[in-house]
């Protein structure tokens, strides 16, 4: 009973602080460390380029720090005996989202990346610097009414919105060298729209979130043009409240990606495009304002660039502090 | 649920400009620019390395290879008008070798367009032959150093394919020796291929495309016509077999891709 309590405690907090700009009083909150986990931008992402972006929560506001580690290799070569390079994509993010009135929310997130990869000859290249700056805007379709507080029923939430990602990182023809991944890249170069949707559904302690959005990208100033983008993601998860203060709350989930085809000069650009499946395990400890988060994800299936390009993994790390 | 409405311009609006955004790059080319062809050889899929690797043939035979040259020669290019440009015949002679790592060959002064197939000989033409040593040019020097010489009334090789082999009844490595060519006027093995792109290669004066392409060295001997290295390992001046090389070695070559811009990077 004391979980229920707690739970429902939760969520009224949360809503009742969306509702209130001015508020504080941190929870545990069920909805945390699902959300957005899996937002994938170009550069990096399979093939096609990455940071995965939003994180944690439907419905707590906070300012953090993730890590992003994405593991490639990629044929350096057309050839069946061409051999692989190993490509390592670090990412280091600011993020956060910041309730705007009644239903609306901001994400932002600005990147910076040190990616490197080693060639056959075993000379290293690395690139370095801010990635593309994500702004994205939601409205709350369906938010949580603060109701009573015995409710125990299931509770909705909804959130439908869009953005933009801004050329802020640079992009580096140079690095399109060869038939290696062509994601090789700190940003896309181009200024890209995003609509997103996510949807959550919790019972008790348990919970279920999903998301979907697409990624509409344009041509940058040296006439490439990444392929538009489908990041589709379903987790499932469960809190487990040790105490007042501290929570964890186990997460497992599949992730869906899809890229178009690249163009270039408005011609497609062979070896490029293409899908992956992830699944995903994570855990997110929550202790006062504090939220740390750890997960990781393995390709389930992937036909990348056609076959020229496979992620090995991908495990991330947070620090949020909600506000 | 007022608040929707009050988006929903927002969002056409986005939808708007995103649909507006296409294709945007249709500007003229103009002017000319360089043409590069990359002969990439391979063994079937796998990248041909002479002297370190082996590979077997559906034949059962096991080559290695170390040795791997061809003229390619008479270069024409067409547009998506279907306008052809054809290389001045005299510069349109070179070759490649694995050897040496010169695979890849520079048209230069191709006039501004979009190309969409590319159409070479393999090998020297009749015509060009019957030119005369001193018609050649600094070609005939080329060819005699990097052995695709017999002799001037011999001819070139248009063709030369070099290595060891193994096969069920041969089971020590022999030497085997491909050389096809005309020889002479008598028997012309000069053949023409055409390859589609795939996709367009944009010359212009800012814009130098290369078009990789791939010389599959699997086909010379287990192409269309079926020739046994166990039965025969030198083949050199056979009316029988080197037609059939020849016709082989035509069939070898596809596009793999072109890369557009400003020839600088591959």
């Amino acid at each position: 009973m004391k979980k229920r309590l707690l739970l429902i405690l939760c969520l009224a907090t949360t809503v009742f602080v969306n509702a209130n700009d001015d508020k504080p009083l941190p929870e545990p909150c069920i909805w945390t460390g699902t959300m957005f986990e899996d937002f994938c931008d170009t550069c990096g992402c399979g093939g096609n380029g990455g940071s995965m972006g939003f994180g944690t929560g439907l419905n707590n506001n906070f300012i953090g720090l993730r890590y992003i580690g994405q593991k490639y290799r990629s044929r350096d070569g057309i050839f069946d005996n061409s051999p692989w390079i190993n490509e390592n994509f670090n990412t280091v993010q600011v993020w956060g989202k910041f309730p705007i009135r009644n239903r609306f929310l901001v994400n932002a997130l600005v990147p910076y990346h040190v990616h490197n990869r080693r060639f056959t000859d075993n000379t290293e290249q690395e690139i370095k610097g801010i990635g593309d700056a994500t702004l994205l805007a939601f409205y709350q379709v369906i938010a949580p009414t603060p109701d009573s507080i015995i409710s125990i029923k299931p509770k909705h939430i909804l959130q439908l919105g869009g953005g933009v990602k801004l050329p802020t990182g640079s992009f580096n023809e140079e690095n399109l060298e060869g038939s290696i991944n062509p994601s090789f890249q700190l940003g896309t170069g181009s200024l890209d729209y995003i609509l997103a949707a996510n949807y959550g559904l919790t019972h008790r302690n348990w919970g279920i979130s999903a998301l979907v959005n697409y990624t509409i990208k344009t041509e940058n100033s040296v006439s490439y043009l990444f392929g538009n983008q489908w990041n589709l993601a379903v987790n499932s998860f469960k809190t487990y409240y040790l105490s007042d203060t501290w929570s964890f709350t186990p997460q497992l989930g599949l992730g869906a990606e899809y890229f178009d085809k690249n163009k270039e000069f408005g011609l497609i650009v062979n070896d490029t495009g293409g899908d992956v499946y992830f699944g995903r395990l994570g855990l997110e400890a929550n202790y006062n304002r504090f939220a740390l988060g750890v997960s990781g994800m393995l390709p389930i299936a992937q036909d990348l660039n056609n076959g020229k390009v496979e992620v090995k993994n991908r495990v991330m790390l947070y620090l949020n502090i909600n506000i | 649920m007022k608040t929707i409405y009050k988006l929903l311009p927002a969002v056409f609006s986005l939808c708007l400009f995103m649909a507006c955004n296409d294709d945007d790059n249709m500007e003229e080319l103009s002017g000319e620019g360089t043409v590069k062809l990359t002969f990439d050889n391979s063994f079937g899929s796998d990248d041909l390395l002479l002297g370190t690797s082996s590979y077997t043939n559906s034949q059962n035979e096991v080559l290695t290879i170390s040795r791997l040259n061809y003229i390619v020669s008479n270069f024409t290019l067409t547009n998506d008008m279907g306008e052809t440009f054809t290389y001045p015949k005299d510069d349109s002679y070179f070759i490649t070798s694995e050897e040496t790592g010169e695979t890849e060959i520079s048209l230069t002064n191709v006039p501004a367009g979009r190309y969409v197939s590319v159409t070479f000989g393999i090998g020297v033409d009749q015509e060009k032959y019957l030119q005369g040593a001193d018609g050649q040019g600094t070609f005939l020097a080329k060819a005699e150093e990097t052995n695709m010489m017999w002799s001037w009334q011999a001819g070139y090789k248009f063709l030369n394919f070099e290595g060891t082999f193994t096969s069920p009844t041969v089971t020590e490595p022999t030497n085997f020796k491909i050389h096809m060519g005309s020889h002479g006027s008598s028997l012309d093995n000069y053949k023409e291929v055409t390859l589609n792109l795939g996709t367009e290669a944009l010359v212009s004066d800012e814009m130098n495309p290369i078009i990789h392409m791939v010389a599959d060295a699997n086909a010379i001997l287990d192409g269309t016509n079926k020739i046994s290295l166990s039965e025969q390992a030198i083949i050199m001046v056979s009316e029988e077999k080197s037609p059939k090389v020849a016709a082989n070695t035509a069939s070898m070559f596809t596009v793999d891709h072109v890369h557009n811009g400003s020839g600088d990077t591959h």
